[in-house]
């Protein structure tokens, strides 16, 4: 994996490339989250935020660490949230069901 | 070093039943028809599956402790104990489960099945000694009580509840994930025992990146023990969810999230530094203003559920002191809070979820003169709520007592002045229920059915412990004392 990285050191995309864009992903997560109303757009953000720490695994095993521990993170990652996605939509289904709406400031039921 | 696979399994056996009490559950659950509805046999093969859990963590309760799996897990005497605690925790929730007209049908079987994978989260959970088993065991915790929180399918306020808790719950474990994948990438290594050595010494630009990661990873963890300001959703869910959801809520997530918390704290932060002083510096913010936030909502409340659910975020702020004084006093203390907590919680909430049973809601008032029409029942009650409070002779004062001791060798006198002020606040409302039950005149006569002999029986002998260990503690305190934490 070290050749790799040394044959290619010219034209590489770089570590602090790949960390600003993952901290773009994560900003913009945190955005979508704060800012939409669209229950299906906010576990969009929920997506990006994962997706950027995903990139962030990946990207320090790349090039610094070079163990499998931040690819395995990165696979548990992806796994987890498809999981995590699926009953987040099973319940917005239920609750758009309910509602007839998937706006989130219908969700006011509960508080006193 | 660690042990191989096979050697690491014969140390993963609670773990492992468990999972084979989640999956027999499932196929008995199969067998029955739908319009079964006692489903004795599916109880008794729960209560079967617990128990044996529960005999092999009380066997592993005397074992020397061991990483296993390449030291992604710790068994340790202070896992077990609080996998102990999160078994009876979830026992309890399954008979009010059986019993709670909350939860109807073949709704009953479900939220057993359910229970039993977060308790095995849990489990997971409070052994993690790498962040990928932590957040595995975060997510197989979570991703369950989702769906237990939305378990009442037509009621749209359980929906909710349900949205609520995992929006804010996938939130939070991005947000740690994001604090985790930094801190992966300045240590080079997500196992707990090297990450805490790494810790040790660092260069300046280290630090100015770990600060914010842990910050971050705070946030996440924080959010599983509902610590203010990652409280917001915990009164909602708690309201919103099923009387017994709560109920298993309240104990079991919760005391899986502080033994993680514990775990990180004492392996990482145990050296002297700046990120010492600072991991413990944004604790005790989080602990005083968990505490004061908890107290202070839980006042104006109408719902008795509510204001459990708020108490709990007290309660949660309490432990957090006995968590930040990283010393053995400390853990020792926080070990016996959750063990009294389990069970003040459990009468708590049966005698709240009888109640609501009969009249539909639980507000305040339904709890007038309930002296008159249950005397042994109020009594119970107001045990419980003697020993929420910190009241002596009851165990939730000598709890109490062990936290401000291990906060006042540690010299946070500030912090033990709030946390005695917040006990004074937090009568205010438990007694609000006993002066109801006592002086209040009784709104009608009509009996309470969940109140039968067994279920009074059983509710007597849960507030047995609670009377009992505010006596006669040293036993317990004994076994919480060995409980010692694997640092290696």
């Amino acid at each position: 994996m070290q050749d790799h990285v040394e044959d290619n050191g010219a034209n590489m995309i770089s570590l602090p490339s790949y960390l600003f864009l993952s901290f773009i992903m994560f900003i913009a997560g945190l955005v979508v989250m704060v800012a939409r109303k669209n229950i299906i757009a906010i576990l969009l953000g929920v997506e990006l935020i994962l997706n950027s720490a995903a990139l962030n695994f990946a990207a320090y095993t790349r090039f610094i660490n070079q163990n499998l521990e931040g690819n395995i993170m990165s696979l548990f990652i992806i796994v987890i949230a498809a999981a995590e996605a699926a009953v987040g939509l099973a319940i917005v289904i239920r609750f758009f069901q309910l509602k007839e709406s998937v706006h989130i400031d219908d969700a006011t039921q509960l508080q006193a | 070093m660690g042990l191989n696979y096979l050697a690491s399994l014969s140390h993963f056996v609670p773990e492992l039943l468990a999972c084979v009490t989640m999956f027999g559950l499932i196929l008995i659950e199969a067998t029955y028809k739908e319009e079964h509805k006692e489903r004795g046999l599916f109880f008794f093969a729960a209560y079967i599956g617990f128990a044996s859990v529960l005999t092999f963590l009380c066997l592993n309760l005397k074992h020397e402790a061991v990483a296993i799996f390449t030291n992604s897990a710790v068994i340790d005497p202070f896992s077990t104990l609080l996998k102990i605690v999160m078994v009876l925790g979830t026992m309890g929730a399954t008979y009010l489960v059986s019993q709670s007209k909350d939860i109807e049908g073949n709704l009953r079987p479900e939220f057993t099945i359910m229970a039993t994978g977060v308790l095995v989260g849990g489990m997971l959970l409070s052994s993690a000694n790498n962040m990928l088993l932590l957040y595995i065991g975060i997510e197989t915790l979570s991703i369950l009580s989702y769906v237990l929180a939305s378990l009442k399918k037509s009621d749209d306020r359980s929906s909710e509840a349900g949205l609520k808790y995992s929006l804010y719950g996938g939130i939070s474990a991005g947000i740690m994930l994001f604090g985790m994948s930094h801190i992966f990438g300045v240590l080079g290594t997500i196992n707990f025992t090297e990450i805490g050595v790494a810790l040790q010494e660092l260069t300046t630009v280290q630090v100015a990146i770990l600060l914010p990661s842990f910050l971050l990873f705070l946030a996440g963890l924080g959010y599983k023990i509902a610590c203010v300001p990652f409280h917001m959703w915990s009164p909602d869910v708690y309201e919103g969810s099923p009387i017994p959801v709560t109920t298993f809520f309240s104990v079991v997530p919760k005391v899986a999230g502080l033994a993680a918390l514990i775990r990180i704290t004492t392996v990482f932060f145990s050296h002297e530094g700046a990120m010492n002083m600072g991991w413990v510096g944004i604790l005790s913010v989080i602990a005083a203003l968990t505490m004061t936030v908890g107290n202070i909502s839980a006042i104006g409340q109408r719902s008795v559920k509510r204001m459990l659910a708020y108490s709990s975020i007290s309660h949660a702020g309490v432990m957090l002191l006995g968590i930040l004084v990283i010393s053995e006093v400390g853990i020792r203390s926080v070990v016996f809070y959750a063990i009294t907590y389990l069970f003040m919680n459990l009468v708590a909430f049966y005698i709240v979820s009888f109640v609501n049973d009969k009249y539909g809601n639980d507000h305040f008032e339904r709890f007038n003169g309930l002296i008159y029409r249950y005397p042994v029942m109020s009594i119970m009650m107001a045990i419980t709520m003697f020993s929420l409070a910190g009241l002596p002779p009851f165990s939730g004062f000598v709890a109490k007592f062990h936290i401000f001791n291990a906060i006042v060798i540690k010299k946070y006198y500030v912090l033990a002045i709030i946390a005695g002020l917040n006990s004074v606040i937090s009568m205010y409302y438990y007694m609000k229920i006993i002066r109801l039950m006592v002086l209040k005149p009784a709104e009608s006569e009509e009996q309470i059915s969940g109140f039968s002999l067994l279920n009074q029986g059983i509710i007597v002998s849960l507030t047995v412990p609670v009377l009992f260990l505010g006596i006669f503690w040293e036993k317990i305190m004994l076994v919480a004392t060995n409980a010692k934490i694997f640092l290696e």
